[in-house]
Protein backbone atom coordinates (compact mmCIF):
# COMPACT_ATOMS: atom_id res chain seq x y z
CA UNK A 1 0.00 0.00 0.00
CA UNK A 2 3.11 2.25 0.69
CA UNK A 3 4.81 1.73 -2.11
CA UNK A 4 1.50 2.22 -3.85
CA UNK A 5 1.41 5.62 -2.54
CA UNK A 6 4.89 6.19 -2.88
CA UNK A 7 4.69 5.34 -6.71
CA UNK A 8 1.63 7.36 -7.14
CA UNK A 9 3.35 10.70 -5.47
CA UNK A 10 6.07 10.17 -7.58
CA UNK A 11 4.20 9.93 -10.68
CA UNK A 12 2.05 13.26 -9.91
CA UNK A 13 6.01 14.66 -9.08
CA UNK A 14 7.04 14.20 -12.29
CA UNK A 15 4.04 15.49 -14.09
CA UNK A 16 3.86 18.47 -11.88
CA UNK A 17 7.84 19.12 -12.49
CA UNK A 18 6.82 19.17 -16.06
CA UNK A 19 3.87 21.70 -15.83
CA UNK A 20 6.00 24.00 -13.92
CA UNK A 21 9.14 23.34 -16.15
CA UNK A 22 7.23 24.59 -19.36
CA UNK A 23 4.37 26.98 -17.70
CA UNK A 24 3.02 26.73 -20.85
CA UNK A 25 -0.07 25.04 -20.04
CA UNK A 26 -0.72 26.44 -16.51
CA UNK A 27 -0.18 30.02 -17.80
CA UNK A 28 -2.68 29.38 -20.96
CA UNK A 29 -5.27 28.19 -18.28
CA UNK A 30 -5.01 30.84 -16.20
CA UNK A 31 -5.18 33.64 -18.99
CA UNK A 32 -7.88 31.50 -20.54
CA UNK A 33 -9.89 31.52 -17.19
CA UNK A 34 -9.40 35.62 -16.49
CA UNK A 35 -10.50 36.13 -20.14
CA UNK A 36 -13.53 34.30 -19.76
CA UNK A 37 -14.47 36.23 -16.50
CA UNK A 38 -14.10 39.35 -18.61
CA UNK A 39 -15.73 38.39 -21.29
CA UNK A 40 -18.88 37.24 -18.84
CA UNK A 41 -18.90 40.40 -16.95
CA UNK A 42 -18.91 42.99 -19.85
CA UNK A 43 -21.37 40.80 -21.10
CA UNK A 44 -23.97 41.08 -18.22
CA UNK A 45 -25.80 44.09 -17.73
CA UNK A 46 -25.80 45.14 -14.20
CA UNK A 47 -28.77 46.93 -13.78
CA UNK A 48 -31.18 43.79 -15.36
CA UNK A 49 -29.39 40.99 -13.14
CA UNK A 50 -28.11 41.49 -9.40
CA UNK A 51 -24.67 39.80 -9.95
CA UNK A 52 -24.85 37.89 -6.58
CA UNK A 53 -27.67 35.70 -9.19
CA UNK A 54 -25.40 35.03 -11.42
CA UNK A 55 -22.02 34.39 -10.03
CA UNK A 56 -22.73 30.57 -9.11
CA UNK A 57 -23.02 30.10 -12.76
CA UNK A 58 -20.68 31.89 -13.59
CA UNK A 59 -18.23 30.69 -11.17
CA UNK A 60 -18.90 27.28 -12.26
CA UNK A 61 -18.91 27.65 -15.70
CA UNK A 62 -15.15 28.92 -15.61
CA UNK A 63 -14.15 26.33 -12.98
CA UNK A 64 -15.45 23.43 -15.25
CA UNK A 65 -13.51 24.93 -18.19
CA UNK A 66 -10.50 25.32 -16.55
CA UNK A 67 -10.87 21.11 -15.40
CA UNK A 68 -11.52 20.40 -19.07
CA UNK A 69 -8.39 22.10 -19.98
CA UNK A 70 -5.87 20.54 -17.16
CA UNK A 71 -7.62 16.71 -18.54
CA UNK A 72 -6.53 17.84 -22.06
CA UNK A 73 -3.30 18.12 -21.16
CA UNK A 74 -3.17 15.58 -19.02
CA UNK A 75 -1.94 12.51 -21.04
CA UNK A 76 -1.06 14.95 -24.20
CA UNK A 77 2.29 14.98 -22.59
CA UNK A 78 2.84 11.49 -21.90
CA UNK A 79 1.62 10.94 -25.48
CA UNK A 80 3.70 13.73 -27.15
CA UNK A 81 7.38 12.00 -25.90
CA UNK A 82 5.87 8.49 -26.32
CA UNK A 83 6.35 8.41 -22.17
CA UNK A 84 3.44 7.03 -22.19
CA UNK A 85 5.00 3.37 -23.21
CA UNK A 86 8.04 3.85 -20.66
CA UNK A 87 5.44 4.55 -17.98
CA UNK A 88 3.44 1.22 -18.89
CA UNK A 89 6.47 -0.54 -18.87
CA UNK A 90 7.44 0.83 -15.69
CA UNK A 91 6.53 -1.61 -12.74
CA UNK A 92 3.94 0.64 -11.73
CA UNK A 93 0.49 -0.44 -10.31
CA UNK A 94 -2.24 0.77 -12.65
CA UNK A 95 -3.93 2.26 -9.48
CA UNK A 96 -0.75 4.38 -8.45
CA UNK A 97 -0.76 5.51 -12.49
CA UNK A 98 -4.49 6.74 -11.97
CA UNK A 99 -3.68 8.27 -8.36
CA UNK A 100 -0.44 10.31 -9.47
CA UNK A 101 -2.90 11.88 -12.18
CA UNK A 102 -5.61 12.34 -10.62
CA UNK A 103 -3.24 14.46 -7.92
CA UNK A 104 -1.51 16.26 -10.82
CA UNK A 105 -4.52 17.01 -12.61
CA UNK A 106 -6.03 18.35 -9.18
CA UNK A 107 -3.15 20.36 -8.58
CA UNK A 108 -3.43 21.98 -11.98
CA UNK A 109 -6.51 23.22 -12.12
CA UNK A 110 -7.04 23.96 -7.27
CA UNK A 111 -3.72 26.34 -8.93
CA UNK A 112 -6.18 27.26 -11.24
CA UNK A 113 -9.12 28.03 -9.19
CA UNK A 114 -6.82 29.63 -6.53
CA UNK A 115 -6.18 32.29 -9.37
CA UNK A 116 -9.93 32.55 -10.62
CA UNK A 117 -11.50 33.07 -7.49
CA UNK A 118 -10.28 35.97 -5.97
CA UNK A 119 -10.42 37.84 -9.88
CA UNK A 120 -14.15 36.34 -9.82
CA UNK A 121 -14.66 38.19 -6.56
CA UNK A 122 -12.90 41.26 -7.80
CA UNK A 123 -14.65 41.63 -11.01
CA UNK A 124 -18.18 40.90 -9.89
CA UNK A 125 -18.01 42.53 -7.13
CA UNK A 126 -19.22 39.60 -4.76
CA UNK A 127 -18.35 39.01 -1.54
CA UNK A 128 -17.42 35.78 -0.18
CA UNK A 129 -15.64 36.60 3.09
CA UNK A 130 -18.33 35.47 5.19
CA UNK A 131 -18.41 31.89 3.51
CA UNK A 132 -14.90 31.60 2.54
CA UNK A 133 -14.68 28.36 4.02
CA UNK A 134 -17.24 26.52 3.13
CA UNK A 135 -17.02 27.60 -0.44
CA UNK A 136 -13.30 26.54 -1.09
CA UNK A 137 -15.08 23.24 0.75
CA UNK A 138 -17.80 22.71 -2.09
CA UNK A 139 -14.99 23.91 -4.73
CA UNK A 140 -12.92 21.31 -3.84
CA UNK A 141 -15.58 18.63 -3.21
CA UNK A 142 -17.01 19.43 -6.78
CA UNK A 143 -13.29 19.43 -8.72
CA UNK A 144 -12.71 16.34 -7.14
CA UNK A 145 -15.62 14.91 -9.08
CA UNK A 146 -15.32 16.49 -12.25
CA UNK A 147 -11.21 15.36 -12.42
CA UNK A 148 -12.00 11.70 -11.21
CA UNK A 149 -13.95 10.91 -13.88
CA UNK A 150 -11.94 13.12 -16.10
CA UNK A 151 -8.51 11.33 -15.36
CA UNK A 152 -10.15 8.04 -16.03
CA UNK A 153 -11.70 9.02 -19.53
CA UNK A 154 -8.92 11.28 -20.81
CA UNK A 155 -6.48 7.69 -20.69
CA UNK A 156 -9.38 6.05 -23.02
CA UNK A 157 -9.65 9.31 -25.05
CA UNK A 158 -5.92 9.75 -26.06
CA UNK A 159 -6.45 7.10 -28.30
CA UNK A 160 -8.85 7.94 -30.29
CA UNK A 161 -8.49 10.54 -33.14
CA UNK A 162 -10.89 13.73 -32.03
CA UNK A 163 -9.85 13.47 -28.41
CA UNK A 164 -10.16 16.95 -27.49
CA UNK A 165 -13.76 16.48 -28.72
CA UNK A 166 -14.65 12.95 -27.57
CA UNK A 167 -13.45 14.13 -23.53
CA UNK A 168 -15.90 17.12 -23.33
CA UNK A 169 -18.49 14.75 -25.10
CA UNK A 170 -17.94 11.70 -22.55
CA UNK A 171 -17.36 13.74 -19.63
CA UNK A 172 -20.69 16.30 -19.91
CA UNK A 173 -23.21 13.68 -18.30
CA UNK A 174 -20.38 12.95 -15.55
CA UNK A 175 -20.35 16.54 -15.00
CA UNK A 176 -23.95 17.68 -14.09
CA UNK A 177 -24.82 15.81 -11.07
CA UNK A 178 -21.62 17.56 -8.92
CA UNK A 179 -22.52 20.83 -11.23
CA UNK A 180 -26.16 20.79 -9.85
CA UNK A 181 -24.78 20.39 -6.31
CA UNK A 182 -22.21 22.88 -6.52
CA UNK A 183 -24.22 25.76 -7.82
CA UNK A 184 -26.69 25.07 -5.59
CA UNK A 185 -24.17 25.27 -2.48
CA UNK A 186 -22.21 28.09 -3.75
CA UNK A 187 -26.01 30.26 -4.69
CA UNK A 188 -26.63 29.71 -0.85
CA UNK A 189 -24.13 30.24 0.59
CA UNK A 190 -23.52 33.59 -1.60
CA UNK A 191 -26.67 34.85 -0.13
CA UNK A 192 -25.57 33.97 3.42
CA UNK A 193 -27.55 30.98 4.16
CA UNK A 194 -27.15 28.62 6.88
CA UNK A 195 -25.58 25.69 5.75
CA UNK A 196 -27.69 22.90 7.16
CA UNK A 197 -29.60 24.11 4.00
CA UNK A 198 -26.91 22.60 1.84
CA UNK A 199 -26.21 19.72 3.96
CA UNK A 200 -27.92 17.06 1.35
CA UNK A 201 -26.22 18.85 -1.88
CA UNK A 202 -22.67 18.32 0.21
CA UNK A 203 -23.59 14.98 1.25
CA UNK A 204 -24.35 14.03 -2.28
CA UNK A 205 -21.20 15.84 -3.59
CA UNK A 206 -19.27 13.94 -0.98
CA UNK A 207 -20.77 10.68 -1.87
CA UNK A 208 -20.59 10.99 -5.71
CA UNK A 209 -16.70 11.55 -5.15
CA UNK A 210 -16.03 8.38 -3.22
CA UNK A 211 -17.86 6.52 -5.58
CA UNK A 212 -16.24 7.73 -8.83
CA UNK A 213 -12.70 7.87 -7.43
CA UNK A 214 -13.58 3.89 -6.24
CA UNK A 215 -14.79 2.90 -9.16
CA UNK A 216 -11.94 4.68 -11.70
CA UNK A 217 -9.59 3.71 -9.39
CA UNK A 218 -10.88 0.08 -10.21
CA UNK A 219 -11.50 0.47 -13.82
CA UNK A 220 -8.70 2.49 -14.80
CA UNK A 221 -6.11 -0.51 -15.11
CA UNK A 222 -8.39 -1.58 -18.12
CA UNK A 223 -7.45 1.32 -20.15
CA UNK A 224 -4.06 1.39 -19.75
CA UNK A 225 -2.94 -2.44 -20.32
CA UNK A 226 -2.44 -3.09 -23.79
CA UNK B 1 -29.44 -17.02 -38.93
CA UNK B 2 -31.98 -17.74 -36.19
CA UNK B 3 -30.91 -14.85 -33.97
CA UNK B 4 -32.17 -12.44 -37.06
CA UNK B 5 -35.07 -14.41 -37.96
CA UNK B 6 -36.59 -14.56 -33.72
CA UNK B 7 -35.87 -10.63 -34.01
CA UNK B 8 -38.00 -10.07 -36.69
CA UNK B 9 -40.75 -11.52 -36.23
CA UNK B 10 -40.47 -10.05 -32.25
CA UNK B 11 -40.22 -6.93 -34.14
CA UNK B 12 -43.32 -7.59 -36.39
CA UNK B 13 -45.27 -8.36 -33.43
CA UNK B 14 -44.31 -5.35 -31.37
CA UNK B 15 -45.26 -3.08 -34.48
CA UNK B 16 -48.92 -4.94 -34.18
CA UNK B 17 -48.42 -4.22 -30.77
CA UNK B 18 -47.82 -0.62 -31.33
CA UNK B 19 -50.70 -0.19 -33.45
CA UNK B 20 -53.24 -1.14 -30.89
CA UNK B 21 -51.86 0.68 -28.09
CA UNK B 22 -52.05 3.56 -30.62
CA UNK B 23 -55.75 2.71 -31.13
CA UNK B 24 -56.54 1.89 -27.51
CA UNK B 25 -54.46 5.31 -26.08
CA UNK B 26 -56.02 7.26 -28.78
CA UNK B 27 -60.04 6.52 -28.69
CA UNK B 28 -60.72 3.60 -25.98
CA UNK B 29 -59.47 5.36 -23.21
CA UNK B 30 -60.82 8.44 -21.51
CA UNK B 31 -59.54 12.03 -21.58
CA UNK B 32 -58.07 13.09 -18.35
CA UNK B 33 -60.48 15.79 -16.78
CA UNK B 34 -57.72 18.20 -16.04
CA UNK B 35 -54.76 18.13 -18.48
CA UNK B 36 -57.32 16.97 -21.74
CA UNK B 37 -55.93 15.22 -24.37
CA UNK B 38 -52.26 15.65 -24.26
CA UNK B 39 -51.98 13.84 -20.71
CA UNK B 40 -52.04 10.92 -23.38
CA UNK B 41 -48.28 11.38 -24.58
CA UNK B 42 -47.90 9.66 -21.36
CA UNK B 43 -48.64 6.46 -22.89
CA UNK B 44 -45.58 6.63 -25.03
CA UNK B 45 -43.06 8.45 -22.98
CA UNK B 46 -43.34 6.44 -19.62
CA UNK B 47 -42.83 3.57 -21.79
CA UNK B 48 -39.93 4.66 -23.58
CA UNK B 49 -38.57 6.08 -20.58
CA UNK B 50 -38.36 2.89 -19.09
CA UNK B 51 -37.31 0.99 -21.86
CA UNK B 52 -34.46 3.74 -22.29
CA UNK B 53 -33.45 3.05 -18.77
CA UNK B 54 -33.61 -0.63 -18.94
CA UNK B 55 -31.44 -0.73 -22.01
CA UNK B 56 -28.81 1.85 -20.30
CA UNK B 57 -28.49 -0.67 -17.57
CA UNK B 58 -28.64 -3.46 -19.48
CA UNK B 59 -25.49 -1.55 -21.31
CA UNK B 60 -23.44 -1.23 -18.20
CA UNK B 61 -24.83 -4.88 -16.87
CA UNK B 62 -23.62 -6.44 -20.14
CA UNK B 63 -19.84 -4.79 -19.49
CA UNK B 64 -19.70 -6.65 -16.26
CA UNK B 65 -20.44 -9.00 -17.45
CA UNK B 66 -17.90 -9.16 -20.51
CA UNK B 67 -14.96 -7.89 -18.13
CA UNK B 68 -15.45 -10.64 -16.09
CA UNK B 69 -15.98 -13.23 -18.77
CA UNK B 70 -14.73 -11.77 -21.84
CA UNK B 71 -17.73 -13.02 -24.17
CA UNK B 72 -18.07 -11.18 -27.13
CA UNK B 73 -21.25 -11.70 -27.06
CA UNK B 74 -21.75 -9.35 -23.76
CA UNK B 75 -20.06 -6.70 -25.69
CA UNK B 76 -22.20 -7.57 -28.86
CA UNK B 77 -25.59 -7.41 -26.83
CA UNK B 78 -23.86 -3.89 -25.14
CA UNK B 79 -23.94 -2.46 -28.68
CA UNK B 80 -27.23 -3.31 -29.46
CA UNK B 81 -28.76 -2.27 -25.86
CA UNK B 82 -26.82 1.24 -26.50
CA UNK B 83 -28.09 2.11 -30.59
CA UNK B 84 -32.06 0.48 -29.51
CA UNK B 85 -31.32 2.37 -26.18
CA UNK B 86 -30.65 5.69 -28.33
CA UNK B 87 -33.73 5.36 -30.65
CA UNK B 88 -35.67 4.94 -27.49
CA UNK B 89 -34.19 7.95 -26.00
CA UNK B 90 -35.19 10.05 -28.95
CA UNK B 91 -38.64 8.99 -28.46
CA UNK B 92 -38.49 10.08 -25.12
CA UNK B 93 -36.76 13.77 -25.72
CA UNK B 94 -39.23 14.32 -28.12
CA UNK B 95 -42.53 13.36 -27.17
CA UNK B 96 -41.40 14.93 -23.22
CA UNK B 97 -41.47 18.59 -24.13
CA UNK B 98 -44.45 17.93 -26.47
CA UNK B 99 -45.65 17.07 -23.64
CA UNK B 100 -44.45 19.35 -21.24
CA UNK B 101 -45.45 22.22 -23.71
CA UNK B 102 -49.48 22.17 -23.07
CA UNK B 103 -48.94 21.35 -19.35
CA UNK B 104 -46.30 23.26 -17.79
CA UNK B 105 -46.48 26.30 -20.63
CA UNK B 106 -42.92 25.72 -21.97
CA UNK B 107 -41.18 23.55 -24.31
CA UNK B 108 -38.34 23.12 -21.66
CA UNK B 109 -37.41 22.98 -18.13
CA UNK B 110 -34.66 21.10 -15.76
CA UNK B 111 -37.21 19.29 -13.83
CA UNK B 112 -36.08 15.48 -12.94
CA UNK B 113 -37.68 13.94 -15.75
CA UNK B 114 -36.91 16.23 -18.69
CA UNK B 115 -33.28 16.28 -17.41
CA UNK B 116 -32.99 13.05 -16.79
CA UNK B 117 -34.51 12.24 -20.42
CA UNK B 118 -31.11 14.65 -21.95
CA UNK B 119 -28.53 13.40 -19.62
CA UNK B 120 -29.42 9.69 -20.33
CA UNK B 121 -29.96 10.82 -24.06
CA UNK B 122 -25.97 11.94 -24.19
CA UNK B 123 -24.73 9.17 -22.31
CA UNK B 124 -25.88 6.51 -24.75
CA UNK B 125 -24.45 8.81 -27.67
CA UNK B 126 -21.30 9.84 -25.84
CA UNK B 127 -21.39 5.65 -25.66
CA UNK B 128 -22.21 5.28 -29.28
CA UNK B 129 -19.35 7.60 -30.36
CA UNK B 130 -16.46 6.04 -28.06
CA UNK B 131 -17.62 2.48 -29.95
CA UNK B 132 -16.99 4.24 -33.18
CA UNK B 133 -13.83 5.91 -32.44
CA UNK B 134 -11.90 2.60 -31.64
CA UNK B 135 -11.40 0.46 -34.59
CA UNK B 136 -9.71 -2.58 -32.37
CA UNK B 137 -12.31 -4.72 -31.22
CA UNK B 138 -10.76 -5.82 -27.99
CA UNK B 139 -10.01 -2.31 -27.32
CA UNK B 140 -13.42 -1.04 -27.95
CA UNK B 141 -14.82 -3.89 -26.25
CA UNK B 142 -13.27 -3.02 -22.63
CA UNK B 143 -13.28 0.81 -23.10
CA UNK B 144 -17.09 0.58 -23.62
CA UNK B 145 -17.66 -1.42 -20.62
CA UNK B 146 -16.25 1.15 -18.37
CA UNK B 147 -17.80 3.48 -19.93
CA UNK B 148 -21.04 1.23 -19.60
CA UNK B 149 -20.34 0.60 -16.14
CA UNK B 150 -19.35 4.81 -14.91
CA UNK B 151 -22.91 5.61 -16.82
CA UNK B 152 -24.75 3.02 -14.41
CA UNK B 153 -23.10 3.98 -12.07
CA UNK B 154 -24.35 7.53 -12.85
CA UNK B 155 -27.95 7.05 -13.32
CA UNK B 156 -28.76 7.08 -9.77
CA UNK B 157 -26.46 10.52 -8.97
CA UNK B 158 -28.87 11.99 -12.21
CA UNK B 159 -31.81 11.28 -10.27
CA UNK B 160 -30.63 12.07 -6.74
CA UNK B 161 -28.79 15.50 -7.84
CA UNK B 162 -31.98 16.80 -10.28
CA UNK B 163 -34.28 15.71 -7.35
CA UNK B 164 -32.73 17.68 -4.74
CA UNK B 165 -32.84 21.10 -7.61
CA UNK B 166 -36.37 20.18 -8.04
CA UNK B 167 -36.74 20.42 -4.30
CA UNK B 168 -34.87 23.76 -4.00
CA UNK B 169 -36.87 25.38 -6.72
CA UNK B 170 -40.35 24.75 -6.69
CA UNK B 171 -41.99 24.85 -10.25
CA UNK B 172 -44.50 27.09 -11.61
CA UNK B 173 -47.02 25.30 -13.29
CA UNK B 174 -49.61 25.85 -15.34
CA UNK B 175 -52.11 22.77 -15.48
CA UNK B 176 -51.50 20.64 -12.00
CA UNK B 177 -49.99 17.03 -13.43
CA UNK B 178 -51.13 15.65 -10.40
CA UNK B 179 -49.98 12.03 -9.25
CA UNK B 180 -53.15 10.41 -10.46
CA UNK B 181 -54.66 7.33 -8.57
CA UNK B 182 -54.91 6.05 -12.11
CA UNK B 183 -58.34 4.60 -12.93
CA UNK B 184 -58.04 0.84 -14.54
CA UNK B 185 -58.35 1.63 -17.88
CA UNK B 186 -55.36 4.01 -18.24
CA UNK B 187 -53.11 1.98 -15.72
CA UNK B 188 -54.21 -0.76 -18.26
CA UNK B 189 -53.26 1.22 -21.41
CA UNK B 190 -49.83 2.39 -19.98
CA UNK B 191 -49.22 -1.53 -19.18
CA UNK B 192 -50.02 -2.30 -22.66
CA UNK B 193 -47.46 0.69 -23.71
CA UNK B 194 -44.92 -0.76 -21.56
CA UNK B 195 -45.35 -4.38 -23.06
CA UNK B 196 -45.04 -3.13 -26.51
CA UNK B 197 -41.94 -1.04 -26.17
CA UNK B 198 -40.43 -3.83 -24.41
CA UNK B 199 -41.22 -6.43 -26.92
CA UNK B 200 -40.07 -3.79 -29.87
CA UNK B 201 -36.56 -3.57 -27.56
CA UNK B 202 -36.01 -7.00 -27.67
CA UNK B 203 -36.50 -7.45 -31.15
CA UNK B 204 -34.50 -4.42 -31.94
CA UNK B 205 -31.90 -5.75 -30.17
CA UNK B 206 -32.01 -9.32 -31.45
CA UNK B 207 -31.35 -8.14 -34.91
CA UNK B 208 -29.19 -5.54 -33.71
CA UNK B 209 -27.07 -8.24 -32.58
CA UNK B 210 -27.53 -10.45 -35.72
CA UNK B 211 -25.92 -7.87 -37.61
CA UNK B 212 -23.07 -7.17 -34.89
CA UNK B 213 -22.09 -10.76 -35.36
CA UNK B 214 -22.33 -11.01 -38.93
CA UNK B 215 -20.22 -7.67 -39.71
CA UNK B 216 -17.25 -9.39 -37.27
CA UNK B 217 -17.78 -12.53 -39.19
CA UNK B 218 -17.00 -10.91 -41.95
CA UNK B 219 -14.14 -8.80 -40.64
CA UNK B 220 -12.46 -12.42 -39.92
CA UNK B 221 -13.14 -13.69 -43.40
CA UNK B 222 -11.70 -10.48 -45.59
CA UNK B 223 -8.99 -10.59 -43.09
CA UNK C 1 -64.30 23.44 -12.39
CA UNK C 2 -62.12 24.31 -14.97
CA UNK C 3 -62.72 23.35 -18.34
CA UNK C 4 -61.15 20.51 -20.21
CA UNK C 5 -58.10 22.10 -22.40
CA UNK C 6 -58.50 21.60 -25.97
CA UNK C 7 -54.54 20.54 -26.68
CA UNK C 8 -55.22 17.18 -28.82
CA UNK C 9 -52.79 18.72 -31.64
CA UNK C 10 -50.01 17.91 -28.90
CA UNK C 11 -50.83 14.60 -28.79
CA UNK C 12 -51.15 13.68 -32.14
CA UNK C 13 -48.04 15.40 -32.92
CA UNK C 14 -46.70 13.23 -29.75
CA UNK C 15 -47.71 10.27 -31.08
CA UNK C 16 -46.95 10.72 -35.39
CA UNK C 17 -43.24 11.62 -34.00
CA UNK C 18 -43.00 8.39 -31.83
CA UNK C 19 -44.79 6.51 -34.80
CA UNK C 20 -42.45 7.48 -36.97
CA UNK C 21 -39.09 7.29 -35.00
CA UNK C 22 -39.30 3.58 -34.12
CA UNK C 23 -40.98 2.63 -37.46
CA UNK C 24 -38.31 4.33 -38.81
CA UNK C 25 -35.49 2.38 -36.80
CA UNK C 26 -37.55 -1.01 -37.55
CA UNK C 27 -37.11 -0.41 -41.16
CA UNK C 28 -33.57 0.96 -40.84
CA UNK C 29 -33.30 -2.68 -38.73
CA UNK C 30 -34.69 -4.56 -41.88
CA UNK C 31 -32.50 -2.60 -44.36
CA UNK C 32 -28.91 -2.99 -42.65
CA UNK C 33 -29.84 -6.83 -41.83
CA UNK C 34 -30.45 -7.54 -45.41
CA UNK C 35 -28.26 -9.39 -47.07
CA UNK C 36 -26.86 -7.04 -49.81
CA UNK C 37 -25.71 -10.02 -52.24
CA UNK C 38 -28.50 -12.03 -52.26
Amino acid sequence: MGEALRDAWAIARKDLRLEFRTRTAILSALVFTVLVLLVLNFGRDPTAVAAVDLAPGILWVTFTFAAMLALNRAFQLELENQALDGLLLAPVDPASLYWGKLIANLAFVGVVEAVGLPVFVLLFNVPVAHALVPLVGVIALATVGFVAVGTLFSAMVIRTRFAELMLPMLLLPFLIPPLIGAVQVTARLLASRPLSEVAGALKLLAAYDIVFVLLATLLFPLTVRE
Amino acid sequence: MILLRAGRWTTLAGLAMLAGLYVRALAFTPVERFQGAAQKIYYIHVPAAWTAMLAMAFVGGAGILYLLLRDRRFDRFAEASAEVGTAFSVVMLTTGPIWAKPIWGTWWTWDARLTFTLLLFLLFLGYLTLRGAVTEPDLRARYSAVLGICGLVLLPFIHLSVYLFRTLHPRPIVLQPARPALPPEMLLTLLLGAATMLVLYAGFVMQRMALAHRREREGHAHA
Amino acid sequence: MPDTPQNAGYMIAAYVVAGVVLVAYAVALWLRTRRTDE
